[in-house]
């Protein structure tokens, strides 16, 4: 076991380089360069200011010349300078975005894992009930609808038509004071937001809890729990439950990665200051260190969590031994 | 799987095709059948756009800015001539059933010419991702180990990389005139430029998972008898995928692209809202949602965000419901468990 989560370490380093090297080398093919964005706002920028600049970023030299001293530096720690904001890229992304995608993120999943566990296993025990039919038809509706747009309907119905029952948008209103009414604001603001981001991967795990514990259900070792007396409860808690999540963990994992990066949709209807929003318009203002350094810290938490899941499961799992 | 029928039934069952069998259990999943329909009845109304509607969906008209959902013409509107044809004969001139928008656009006109290009996008996306899948997972599946080990890493490697960004750059790229590539296709493609884009930067994003789906099934079914004894009878290993196995991953792959049509749908109504997608004057269901959040405090702002993502949702959702009913038919011992 240690063998192997020591090899699987191992192999995130070169597919982290390689990563970055792909996404370094795309960023540089995209059009226009930093300097570009400072000559607009500034009239009086002339050709020589440009070489001058130019030269200061080192952006004269080709592209894997410049990866490699980004390389250099950011084996270090040190990510380079955000050129929208004038600071360490590395800190504004982790000090002033990272946070907010946290909560929302975080909450986001919480709440997916919470309802769609015991809805799956519900429905699946009462499998062609109405509460099932129920369940399976709402599972439809979440997975199809596209979730800026039921963002856009949820801010209509929640904020515009109640006439500010819930905040529109953004994280918190300013000039509020004391632990709990800024509590209060902060859950207000998070409602929406949440309810959008999170109905993706409620519809999907329920669904997979649903349909793993259907496979679960109809094994030998459950007749056999009930044929020694068994109360239902305990035969489906301790018994069916704990092999039909076993697959959930794994889906999980793979999902929580997506919640980061993927948010940029949700963040950007709700004007949420999050990472996927911060990645969007870093890539479009041709900020590329903060771009970079909040998409290497994306594919190193895809990375991640792979092992992790896969971990999870060996661990949750006896019969499954890495070697 | 035992059916109560005999005699003559089942006789004639006995001989029936596979897409006829798969066709009469497709018919019992009611929702299937009913979001095929309705699916085949949108992509009717699309491709006929210009002659259902009596509007040009990009014509402005300031006087009816922000008008609401609604069969009647107003009087004062009667008497102008404002449109392109007398169309048919329900949507009188100076109707607008889903009402206008900020520029006083029809929206039912846009939402049917924007299923034009959101539909073009979903299943020209959704079919090439899924060939490209089946392809490279055919191909990993029945090489050798080498060449299955590097493909199944490039594989986790693309599926390690952040979609959206890598998306976000692959469309700038694409759109740069300074790559020469991009160049050579606005010159050959023109005014369909960015839908062109748009799919190829979807194929590109989305093969994966087919990729690997088909990979697994080529990989167990290389262990099957009737492998072996194509094997055995001397068959080229080129004959066997293409006769023998890949036809019995047949239905996992129309699954599959049932699925990835309405995914592709939804990518793309999601890069256009961004702004990143179709680009006016062409319409798509996404490009209309672009900037509909500014308008829902106008009064009957709402429904410029309304009708088109509604359109986006019941198309996703009737090819979800189609690929449910397709798998349940094409494979009857899942029935009823995913």
């Amino acid at each position: 076991m240690l063998a192997y989560i020591v090899r699987r370490l191992l192999q995130v380093i070169p597919t982290l380089l390689f990563i970055s090297l792909v996404l370094y080398g795309l960023l540089a093919l995209k059009p226009g360069d930093p300097i570009d964005e400072l000559r607009r706002g500034n009239p009086g920028f002339t050709q020589a200011d440009y070489e001058r600049l130019r030269e200061f970023y080192g952006l004269d030299k080709p592209w894997y010349v410049r990866y490699w001293r980004w390389l250099g530096r950011a084996v270090q720690g040190d990510f380079g300078p955000s050129r929208q904001f004038g600071r360490p890229a590395a800190q504004y992304v982790f000090e002033n975005r990272l946070p907010n995608t946290l909560l929302l993120s975080g909450v986001a999943l919480l709440v997916a894992l919470v309802i769609s566990i015991p809805t799956g296993v519900l429905s699946a025990l009462k499998q062609h009930s109405a509460l099932d039919y129920t369940v399976t038809v709402f599972n439809f509706l979440g997975v199809s609808v596209p979730i800026f747009w039921l963002g856009i309907m949820l801010i209509y119905l929640f904020a515009v038509r109640t006439g500010g029952f819930l905040p529109a948008g953004s994280m918190m209103t300013p000039g509020i004071t004391g632990a709990w009414p800024v509590f209060v604001d902060r859950l207000r603001h998070l409602l929406l937001p949440v309810a959008a981001l999170s109905s993706l991967h409620l519809a999907q795990w329920t669904r997979f809890m649903r349909s793993s514990m259907l496979e679960v259900v109809r094994l030998d070792y459950l007749t056999t729990a009930r044929a020694k007396g068994l109360r239902e409860g305990k035969v489906v808690y301790r018994h069916a439950l704990r092999n039909a999540i076993l697959p959930l963990i794994t889906l999980v994992g793979l999902s929580i990665p997506q919640l980061f990066s993927g948010a940029v949709l949700t963040e950007t209807v709700f004007n949420w200051p999050g990472m996927g929003r911060a990645i969007f318009d870093a890539i479009l203002v041709n900020d590329f260190n903060v771009a970079m350094v909040s998409l290497m810290f994306i594919s190193l938490l895809i990375l991640a969590c792979n092992l992790l899941a896969d971990l999870a499961y060996a661990l949750a799992d006896p019969r499954i031994r890495y070697d | 799987m035992t059916e109560p029928d005999k005699g003559t039934k089942l006789r004639s069952r006995d001989t029936e095709s596979p897409a006829r069998t798969t066709w009469r259990r497709f018919r019992r999943h009611r929702l299937a059948l009913v979001g095929g329909v309705v699916l085949v009845v949108l992509v009717l109304c699309a491709a006929l756009a210009p002659w259902l509607s009596p509007y040009d969906f990009a014509r402005q008209n300031r006087r009816v800015r922000f008008s609401s959902p609604s069969f009647s013409v107003p009087i004062e509107l009667q008497s102008l001539p404002q449109c392109r044809q007398p169309a048919v004969l329900w949507w009188r001139c100076g109707m607008h059933p889903f009402g206008t928008d900020d520029l006083g656009r029809d929206i039912l006109t846009r939402v049917l010419h924007g299923g034009r290009v959101s539909l073009l996008v979903g299943f020209a996306a959704g079919l090439a991702s899924t060939l490209l899948g089946t392809l490279i997972g055919a191909l990993a599946g029945f090489s050798g180990r080498l060449v299955d080990t590097s493909v199944s890493r490039f594989v986790d490697i693309m599926l390690s990389i952040p979609q959206l960004p890598l998306l976000l750059i692959l469309v700038g790229l694409l759109a740069n005139p300074e790559v020469p590539m991009a160049n050579w296709l606005s010159q050959t493609l023109g005014g369909a430029k960015s839908i062109v884009i748009i799919i190829a930067v979807i194929v590109i994003l989305s093969w994966m998972s087919t990729a690997r789906l088909v990979r697994g099934q080529v990989l167990s079914l290389k262990e099957r008898e009737f492998v072996e004894a194509a094997r055995a009878l001397g068959i080229s290993r080129l004959r066997i995928v293409l006769r023998h196995v890949l036809p019995s991953t047949l239905s996992v792959i129309i699954v599959q692209a049932t699925l990835m049509t309405g995914e592709a749908i939804l990518i793309e109504s999601g890069l256009s809202f961004l702004g990143l997608g179709i680009q006016p004057p062409a319409v798509s269901w996404g490009n209309m949602l672009s900037r509909a959040q500014e308008f829902l405090y106008y009064p009957n702002g709402v429904y410029i965000a309304l009708f088109p993502g509604l359109f986006i949702f019941l198309t996703v959702l009737c090819a979800n419901f189609v690929g449910d009913g397709l798998r349940d038919a094409l494979d009857p011992r899942l029935r009823g468990r995913l």
